[in-house]
């Protein structure tokens, strides 16, 4: 038996090699997170719309360039307290066609870290001129802007937001509302805050000290 | 008197004339001749035509993308916006051009080292197809909002991976067969790597698009850098060393340096490469132990790096005058120089002190793109012009080819450059506490230039087509040439 004459021989080393080192470095870390994973004291799960919002975020691919992931660094102390598992622990899978958590951590900042953006602008007016067009609010961004998560009507509705659209923004006529997609994602960034973490008084780190 | 001055002038003439430097080298004509076995050519062709219509369409898109970080409002359309768009990018050149364009090459080493011809070929043509559909499908529902949770790399939802994944395990089981009932002892090397891949990302797949142990974001993380890896690392970098282990003897017509530095280098890619793929996720709340492990490997990837390349060098020594002279070894040489330079990159950013100025900056997207590009697309062209043209019997013109090759590589260098010092200059900006916008405004000339090197790699991407074209199999069957070259034997 020789691997290098053997195709059977050969072949099923490579196979089920890789396959065992991927338990280690992979399934096996994935499904330790799975089990220990649990939500912070004090937080409550995503609402309809807030999830709702999440789908628009992953569908308009926010994610190549914003992260939700706070590294336990100096340089990050600006968007908030080091991540912790249990911050991601509300986020759930979409839908049958992505029957996995979204990618929200992220891998490029092209755009600022948003993991407390409801905290640092939460102002619902702001996120919808930023959305409509990022450059009336930030003049300097070159992030995409979103008009078709708006529409133009003549007359808003008494429950209708009028984003207050200037300038060379403004359509021609009538006003700005948010379509419920709009809503949806506003609602999603301004419920990215995050929780405090509360330290344990008791000298054991059970969950004793963890409610108040 | 007259006599001399005449000859002065002469000579003058002559240096401008006969003595002047040409354009370009002289690159060695081949003269190929058609092979005969034009079913196994005209898949092979098929195959990359495909490819170079995926590069194009890709990098094109690639380009426009480039482009918007300039000028941001130059279109509102939903489908073509930066983020919907910048995964059919990717997805694009990965499953449509780079596997396409490998498997094309594939399907003539494995058969051609196994000495017999390909198992099946219209299994090949159904592979052919199902992959093209997956990346026609798998963009279309990107670009109007539907992927798989924004899982970088994954983003085709599971049915339309799964119609690529059906493609690559029946090119697989074609290639397996093909060796199983080979007409020589031993495996060669290339069939190793070019197997192992195809295996590898059968694994690679089933492990990202299985649910259940990723229904959180941090589990989903832990699984995501295995994929993003693994999938770069286990299918495009075998499937290119597999391939370059054959062409570069081949095209040099010497044996490589030693084959047991190739054993060796197989063997700490599968053993080393696995381990690796957390390192995108340094410092995430990911568990810190395979971040270091990742860290640690990366670092152990040297080895194979060293063991690779020196392979391929030493095969190289004492011929460089081939290499000039020949217009497809030119673009093994610098695939070679990248694939070490470009993944020792990568191992230096796992390291947290450098991962700390370099992580979410556009130096990673410099990274990719020298690996992908500068590594995985030039072992390609090199191994394309390297074949074409001895199966189909038709020469590109030299002098084009010397075009692709320059504007790629220039492009490229423009590209890697801009965005190297740019990144660096973005994560200082965030070292230094300064204002978020201020990293932003530190990238824009970095843009501008990098949208320079795209549009040269682009039009270089223009001519590779066009060569492909000039060396398309004849449509006559190659035969009719016979009489000819008897009846000039006869007179």
């Amino acid at each position: 038996m020789n691997m290098h004459s053997n195709h059977r021989l050969l072949f099923s080393v490579i196979f089920f090699g890789f396959i065992a080192l991927s338990m280690i470095i992979a399934v096996a870390p994935a499904i330790g997170v799975e089990n220990s994973m649990r939500p912070l004291p004090n937080t409550t799960p995503m609402t309809e719309i807030e999830k709702r919002g999440l789908g628009v975020y992953i569908a308009e691919g926010c994610v190549a360039c914003h992260t939700q992931q706070v590294r336990p660094l100096e340089m990050d102390e600006v968007w908030g307290r080091a991540a912790v598992p249990g911050d991601y622990a509300h986020v759930e899978p979409l839908g049958p066609l992505s029957p996995y958590a979204p990618a929200l951590l992220g891998s490029s900042r092209t755009g600022p870290d948003l993991t407390n953006v409801g905290a640092r602008q939460a102002s619902e007016t702001w996120q919808y001129m930023h959305l409509y067009n990022p450059r009336m609010v930030v003049p300097d961004s070159v992030m995409p802007a979103y008009p078709w998560l708006f529409e133009v009507v003549e007359q808003a509705g008494a429950d209708d937001v009028v984003v207050p659209v200037t300038g060379a923004f403004a359509p021609a006529a009538g006003q700005v509302v948010p379509t419920p997609d709009g809503e949806a994602l506003v609602a999603y960034l301004l419920s990215l805050k995050q929780a405090p973490l509360v330290v344990s008084t008791t000298a054991d780190h059970g969950e004793g000290g963890a409610g108040h | 008197m007259t006599g001399d001055s005449a000859s002065v002038a002469g000579n003058g003439k002559a240096r401008t004339g006969d003595h002047s430097r040409p354009l370009a080298v002289t690159k060695a004509r081949l003269n190929p001749v058609a092979d005969r076995d034009t079913g196994a050519t005209r898949l092979i062709f098929a195959y990359l035509a495909c490819a170079a219509a995926w590069l194009v369409i890709g990098t094109f898109i690639g380009e426009y993308l480039g482009i918007k970080f300039s000028s941001p409002d130059m279109d509102h359309l939903p489908w073509l916006s930066y983020g919907r768009l910048r995964p059919v990018h990717t997805n694009t050149v990965f499953w449509g051009w780079s596997s396409l364009a490998l498997i094309a090459l594939a399907l003539y080493v494995v058969p051609k080292t196994s000495n017999r011809r390909l198992f099946s070929i219209p299994l090949a043509w159904t592979s052919l197809v199902l992959i093209n559909v997956a990346v026609v499908v798998g963009d279309i529902l990107l670009m109007s909002g539907i992927n798989n949770g924004g899982q970088e790399y994954r983003e085709y939802v599971w049915p339309v991976q799964a119609v690529f994944a059906l493609g690559a395990i029946l090119v697989a089981y074609n290639l397996i067969q093909t060796i199983a009932k080979r007409d020589v002892e031993e495996i060669y090397i290339s069939n190793w790597y070019i197997v192992a891949a195809f295996l590898w990302t059968a694994v690679v797949l089933v492990i990202a698009y299985l649910p259940f142990y990723q229904t959180n974001p941090i589990s989903e993380s832990v699984i995501q850098g295995y994929y993003m890896h693994m999938g770069v690392g286990m299918w495009f970098t075998p499937l290119a060393l597999g391939l370059t282990y054959y062409f570069l003897p081949k095209l040099l017509n010497k044996p490589i340096y030693s084959y047991s530095l190739g054993v060796l280098a197989f063997w700490t890619q599968m053993v080393f490469y696995t381990m690796i793929g957390a390192h995108h996720f340094v410092f995430a709340p990911t568990p810190w132990w395979i971040q270091t492990v990742a860290i640690i490997f990366s670092v152990g990837m040297l080895v194979t790096l060293a063991a690779g390349t020196g392979n391929f060098l030493l095969t190289m020594r004492g011929s460089f005058r081939t290499v000039a002279r020949s217009y497809s070894l030119p673009f093994i040489l610098a695939g070679v120089l990248a694939y070490f330079f470009w993944s020792a990159q990568g191992s230096l950013e796992a390291l947290r002190t450098l991962n700390l100025v370099w992580h979410f900056t556009n130096f990673t997207v410099a990274h990719s793109h020298l690996t992908m590009y500068g590594f995985v697309a030039f072992l390609i062209w090199g191994g394309v012009y390297g074949l074409v043209p001895m199966i189909t019997g038709r020469e590109p013109r030299a002098l084009l080819v010397g075009v692709h090759f320059w504007f790629a590589l220039v492009g490229l260098a423009f590209y890697g450059t801009a965005l190297m010092i740019g990144g660096t200059m973005q994560g200082m900006s965030w070292l230094s506490g300064a204002p978020f916008i201020e990293s932003v405004n530190t990238m824009v000339p970095f843009w501008l230039w990098r949208a320079v090197g795209g549009s040269l790699m682009f039009l270089s991407h223009l001519v590779f087509a066009y060569n492909l074209w000039t060396m398309r199999p004849a449509t006559a069957p190659a035969p009719a040439q016979a009489p000819v070259a008897a009846a000039q034997a006869l007179s």
